[in-house]
C-alpha cells in the first residue's frame, strides 16, 4: 500500500540554463521518469540527472524562485 | 457612533471583512459559496473574548463594490483571512477600505499569505500580512501594529484542544430574507450531503501526506487533534442551541490518526444527543490499510458521506500527483463501500455514499487515463462526484513548477474556483468538455458490467464539476 510502503521524497534537479526542476518520486530515477509523464523530450533533455539536491517538502518555498 | 448600511450600527473601530464571491449571501449559485469561514469565526471568537470588539462586513453579503464601500465607512483598522480563491476580492476590499479610511489599518492573514507572501507584499494596501496560523498574535497584533514588521510569522497553538469554541455568531449573516429562511444562521444551510441544519466543524488540520496539487503541510505546522470529548461536547451545545441536522468535518483528513478515530468510534455513538451523519474526508490507501477501523466508523458512528480524494483512476496519473495512492488502493476502498453499502441497504437504512474528488486536465494525462478515471467513478454503486479541472495554485509543488514553466493560465487576478475555467497551456479541454457530455462512453464503459455501464448519464458528469 503506497504511501505506507514506498514513501515519496522531493528532489531539485539541476538544469543546463541554471534553474532547477522539481520532481517527487521513490527515488531520484523515479522522479525523472514522474516527470517524463508530462514533459517533452526537448524539456527532459534540460535536465542534468546526476546534479540534483533532495529536499524536504518544507524546504520547498525556499527554492520556488529558482524554479524553470 | 456611525450607522452603515444595512441598518446596523457601528459599535467597533475594527472590522473583518468576510472575502468570497459578491452576491454568494444574496442569491448564491450553490449552497457551498455559503460555508462560513472558521479561521474568521476562530480568530474573531478569540478577539472577542480579549475584550476586542470587531464589527463584520462581508463580500459575499453585497451585490456591488458600491454597497461594500459605504460599510467600510469610519473604521481604524479591516481585518481578512485571505485563500487564493478570495485573493482578488480580498485585494479589491483592500484597496476600497484604504481609499474610503486612508490613515485605517489593513491586515491580512490566510493561507494565500503564507503561500503567496510576494503577491501580498506587492499591494501596498496591505499594511500587515500575517503568515501561516493567527490565533496566537491576533490579539497583540491588533493592540499594537506597530510592533509587528510588514510580513511577518503568525503563531499556531500547539493543539486545537487550546482553541476556544467558535462563537458562530460572529459569523455573517444571510442577507436575503429568502435566503436567510432555509440558511438556519448561526448554523449552515443544507448542501445536498445530510439534512439541515448543517454544523461544520474541525478534528484536525492538516493533511501529513504530499500530494502536489496541495502541500498544504509545508505550510501549516502540525498540531494536535481536537479531542474528542471537545468534539462532541461542541455538537451537544450546537444541538442544543439551534439543532443540529447532519455534520460536516472540514478536516482535510479526518481518516487518520487511529487511536482518535478508535475513541470517536467508542464515545460518539453514546454521547452525542444523536447519532448524526456526517461527511468527512479520508484516502484510499488509508482506507486499505485499516479497512476494519473504516467499516466501524460507517456502520456504528454514521459516517455516511465518505469523501475520498481519488483523484484519478490511473497509476500514471496518481504518480504524477503525488498521491502515493494506487489504482489497487482505489479500488480496494471502492468494493469495501459498495459492500457496505449492500449490508446497509439491506438491513432497511441509508446506505453510505462516496463524495469522489476527481480531477481532470493534469498536463501529461492521456485520454485513456481519463476513460480510466471515469471507469472508475462509474464502479462506485452510490456516488456524488465531484469533478474539477486541475488547478496549478501557487504554493503547491506542481503549482510552483508548472507557473515557473510558463505553462500555468491562472493568474492573480483569476484565483477563483469555477471548476470549468481553463486552467493550464497545453491541455486539450475540448477533449475533457466531451468526455463530460458523454461522448466517449463507449470508451469509458470498456471491460465495465452491464450494471457498472448503466450508472451515470449524459450530463451527470458535466454537472459534477465542482468548485476545487
Amino acid at each position: 500500500m503506497s504511501s505506507f510502503s514506498s514513501p515519496h521524497f522531493m528532489y531539485l534537479f539541476n538544469l543546463k540554463n541554471g534553474k532547477k526542476k522539481l520532481a517527487y518520486g521513490q527515488s531520484p530515477e523515479d522522479a525523472l521518469e514522474i516527470l517524463r509523464i508530462r514533459l517533452s523530450e526537448a524539456e527532459m533533455a534540460e535536465i542534468l540527472p546526476q546534479e540534483y539536491l533532495k529536499i524536504n517538502q518544507r524546504q520547498l518555498q525556499q527554492y520556488a524562485k529558482d524554479l524553470g | 457612533m456611525a450607522y452603515t448600511w444595512p441598518w446596523a450600527k457601528q459599535r467597533a473601530k475594527i472590522v473583518w471583512i468576510d472575502l468570497g464571491d459578491l452576491g454568494d449571501l444574496v442569491h448564491p449559485e450553490g449552497p457551498h459559496e455559503q460555508w462560513q469561514d472558521h479561521g474568521l469565526g476562530l480568530l474573531r471568537t478569540i478577539l472577542h473574548q480579549n475584550n476586542i470588539q470587531t464589527d463584520i462586513v462581508s463580500t459575499r453579503a453585497v451585490t456591488s463594490w458600491e454597497q461594500l464601500a459605504k460599510q467600510l465607512v469610519g473604521y481604524d483598522m479591516a481585518l481578512m483571512n485571505v485563500r487564493s480563491y478570495t485573493y482578488p476580492s480580498g485585494r479589491k476590499a483592500a484597496q476600497i477600505f484604504k481609499e474610503i479610511n486612508p490613515r485605517g489599518l489593513v491586515m491580512a492573514g490566510g493561507m494565500h499569505a503564507t503561500v503567496a507572501a510576494d503577491e501580498m507584499l506587492a499591494v501596498p494596501e496591505f499594511d500587515k500580512i500575517c503568515q501561516g496560523a493567527g490565533e496566537k498574535v491576533i490579539v497583540d497584533l491588533v493592540k499594537d501594529p506597530a510592533a509587528f514588521p510588514r510580513l511577518f510569522q503568525g503563531q499556531s497553538a500547539s493543539s486545537m484542544a487550546e482553541w476556544p469554541m467558535m462563537d458562530r455568531t460572529l459569523w455573517p449573516k444571510p442577507a436575503d430574507r429568502r435566503l436567510a429562511r432555509h440558511f438556519n444562521w448561526p448554523l449552515e444551510p443544507e448542501c445536498g450531503w445530510g439534512p439541515g441544519p448543517v454544523a461544520t466543524i474541525l478534528t484536525s488540520r492538516v493533511c501529513p501526506w504530499q500530494c502536489v496539487f496541495c502541500n498544504e503541510s509545508s505550510y501549516v505546522p502540525n498540531m494536535g487533534r481536537k479531542p474528542v470529548d471537545q468534539v462532541i461536547d461542541e455538537l451537544n451545545y450546537l444541538d442544543d442551541h439551534w439543532g443540529i441536522g447532519s455534520f460536516v468535518i472540514h478536516d482535510s483528513m479526518f481518516f487518520q490518526n487511529p487511536s482518535w478515530l478508535k475513541e470517536w468510534i467508542e464515545k460518539y455513538p453514546t454521547k452525542a444527543n444523536k447519532r448524526w451523519t456526517y461527511w468527512a474526508a479520508g484516502r484510499a490507501d488509508t482506507v486499505r490499510q485499516w479497512p476494519d477501523l473504516f467499516e466501524a466508523l460507517v456502520k456504528e458512528t454514521n459516517w455516511n458521506l465518505v469523501s475520498i480524494g481519488f483523484e484519478s483512476g490511473s497509476d500514471r496519473i496518481l504518480r504524477l500527483l503525488n498521491k502515493e495512492c494506487t489504482e489497487e488502493d482505489n479500488d480496494f476502498a471502492i468494493d469495501l463501500l459498495n459492500r457496505l453499502g449492500d449490508q446497509i441497504e439491506a438491513q432497511g437504512k441509508q446506505p453510505p455514499k462516496f463524495w469522489s474528488n476527481i480531477m481532470l486536465g493534469i498536463p501529461g494525462e492521456l485520454p485513456e487515463d481519463a476513460f480510466k478515471t471515469m471507469r472508475m467513478i462509474k464502479r462506485m454503486k452510490r456516488v456524488f462526484p465531484s469533478i474539477s479541472y486541475y488547478a496549478p495554485y501557487p504554493g503547491s509543488a506542481l503549482g510552483f513548477q508548472l507557473i515557473a514553466e510558463g505553462k500555468s493560465k491562472m493568474s492573480k487576478d483569476n484565483y477563483h474556483r469555477f471548476p470549468d475555467d481553463e486552467k493550464v497551456i497545453g491541455v486539450d479541454y475540448k477533449f475533457y468538455r466531451e468526455l463530460l457530455a458523454g461522448r466517449y462512453e463507449d470508451e469509458v464503459n470498456r471491460g465495465l458490467s452491464p450494471e457498472e455501464q448503466g450508472r451515470g448519464y449524459s450530463g451527470l458528469y458535466a454537472r459534477a464539476l465542482t468548485k476545487a
